[in-house]
């Protein structure tokens, strides 16, 4: 019997860092990008543990809904559609007991990166004709960069603005019904429920056994990065430093494939014979069956709005 | 994590980029792929294919925890796939970066879900498949252990990245001409095809493409210094020059 202090699970979000003094290089970045890996691992975890709306659902209905959802966000052109799923999707968050600040935060986190760059240009007359909604420059007639001529006046456009926002809040919206797939199911747990949805049992495995591995892999990195940072005084010369990062690389991948050697005969002396079974205890409840139907209706009702057969 | 996928961001499609026809286009194109890649190692690996593509795609994923120093105090990292489709070979490489490209798209909404077949394409089918036919048509029937191997691994490294980016800038292009509404209003990445293809192409190959280079040549390096026997196909011509020698002998 396990003593219940052992089953409780921290819920609240933990913070790791490491401390630098002075400026970051390519060995802090290293460790810190593998910190934070850790610990949106280890904040997702504690979020899938809590006993919200989504957390409750068998996790193939729940990917199932979620996917449907995803592809039929997908088809939509239509800013108000959009929020609106949007919002959903915070709403399920809620439910779910997901700290609604850090699942949006989460979410827009990466959106700039994302769509911003592709986005940004677009509010302009230069890619897109359309009606002045902000005069920024006027630049008369015959201007031009280099070969490429421009428009008499440099502004921001009404359909451009309008272009923009869709775009960004469709990829919003998607991210963030992945989020929520992602921190309200348990990984084992999720990656078993990919068979739902057609994933062969060989994958399945894979993809758990490979989920794994990285954490280990990950700190494997990690050590070597601090011990590198703990025998440096001087830094080297760039080349030398590249030549030192693809070492470790290389030696990575031969730890790997050798550590891959190693598992496959320990699960051979286990009885592992090449054929993959995969534990399945799901039980579909009449509420998993709801949640299916009312997620597919919702995905279907988009693509008809979407596609014009249906008028808002 | 905001860091590291800066540089990994051009080449992960997200959802909302492609419009439904390119990405299911992409699904029907990658479903026999996987499929045929998974019957080829299951007949080649039997039961070592799980524990195998298990660890690469997890050292697919890891890779691009390794940042690089890069001129102008920047760091940077790679995409990985060119070094694995030439150690692993390419139908090896197929499953295990696009396990990778599956796990970071559920875990980080790196790269979309309508979009994994479109990501995987380019990164797990184009990337290993150019890196491990042009690496084996410039190395030839040089030794294992000839520099030229290193400067074919660069090669490869440098081609199949921009080669992978001029695809990807090719899907985005196409994105207007197949979806737009009756006023011609783009839905999806609205740029055409002559500006997203030089885009991309521009951004690798004075770029990305050149730190993949140096990367795969200098992981290759190392593993031709350390264990020859792990690249693919080699190990099979030393167990041939071995059964020769047993036969003559």
């Amino acid at each position: 019997m396990i003593p219940e202090w052992m089953k409780e699970v921290d819920v609240g979000p933990c913070s790791c860092s490491a401390v630098y003094h002075g400026k970051k290089g390519f060995v802090g970045k290293t460790i810190d990008g593998i910190f934070s890996f850790l610990q949106e691992a280890f904040v997702s975890e504690t979020y899938a543990k809590r006993d919200g709306l989504l957390q409750s659902l068998d996790p193939r209905a729940k990917l199932i809904s979620i996917l449907a959802v995803i592809f039929a966000t997908s088809m939509v052109g239509d800013l108000y559609l959009l929020i609106i799923v949007y919002l959903a999707t915070l709403l399920f968050a809620y439910l779910s007991k997901v700290d609604v600040l850090f699942f949006i935060k989460r979410v827009w986190l990466f959106i700039p990166i994302f769509a911003g760059i592709i986005a940004l240009p677009m509010v302009f007359n230069i890619f897109f004709p359309g009606d002045p909604l902000i005069l920024l420059a006027y630049l008369g007639p015959g201007a031009h960069i280099g070969p490429v001529s421009l428009p008499d006046s440099i502004f921001i456009t009404k359909q451009g603005v309008n272009l923009a926002v869709i775009f960004t809040m469709r990829v919003a919206t998607c991210v963030s019904s992945v989020v929520l797939l992602f921190i309200t199911t348990p990984q084992q747990v999720l990656f078993k429920s990919l068979r739902s949805v057609g994933v062969p049992k060989i994958y399945v495995l894979t993809l758990e056994m490979a989920y794994r591995y990285i954490f280990l892999l990950m700190d494997m990195v990690r050590e070597m990065y601090t011990a590198k940072k703990a025998r440096t005084i001087k830094s080297r010369s760039m080349f030398d430093e590249q030549k030192w990062v693809g070492g470790r690389m290389g030696y990575t991948l031969i730890r790997s494939i050798d550590m891959s050697e190693k598992v496959h005969m320990a699960m051979m002396s286990r009885g592992f014979n090449g054929d993959v079974k995969v534990m399945q205890q799901f039980n579909m409840q009449h509420r998993d069956y709801v949640a299916v139907a009312a997620a597919i209706s919702l995905s279907l009702l988009l693509v008809l709005i979407a596609h014009d057969f249906i008028r808002v | 994590m905001n860091d590291i996928l800066v540089n990994g961001e051009a080449m992960h499609i997200p959802d909302g980029y492609l419009g439904p026809y390119t990405y299911i286009a992409l699904w029907i194109i990658m479903i026999p792929i996987w499929y045929y890649a998974g019957r080829k190692l299951s007949s080649e690996l039997k039961s070592r294919q799980v524990p195998l593509l298990a660890l690469a795609a997890a050292f697919s994923f890891v890779i691009m925890m390794f940042n690089v120093p890069i001129p102008g105090g920047s760091t940077g990292h790679a995409v990985g796939a060119a070094i694995i489709g030439i150690v692993l070979g390419p139908w090896a490489a197929v499953i295990a970066i696009s396990v990778a490209l599956v796990l970071q798209a559920l875990m980080f909404g790196d790269g979309g879900i309508t979009a994994i077949a479109a990501n995987c394409f380019n990164m797990a089918v184009v990337m290993p498949f150019v890196a491990y036919y042009a690496y084996k048509l410039i190395s030839g029937s040089t030794e294992i252990t000839s520099s030229r191997r290193v400067i074919a691994a660069a090669i490869a490294g440098y081609i199949s990245l921009a080669i992978a980016a001029g695809f990807t800038g090719f899907e985005f292009g196409i994105q207007p001409i197949l979806h737009h509404t009756a006023e011609g209003v783009p839905l999806y990445m609205p740029y055409s095809l002559g500006v997203t293809v030089p885009a991309m192409l521009l951004e690798h190959v004075f770029g990305f493409s050149i730190l993949e280079a140096l990367i795969t040549a200098l992981i290759f390096a190392y593993v031709q210094r350390t264990d020859t026997t792990l690249l693919y196909g080699e190990k099979s011509a030393a167990q041939k020059k071995k059964m020769k020698t047993a036969s003559t002998a």
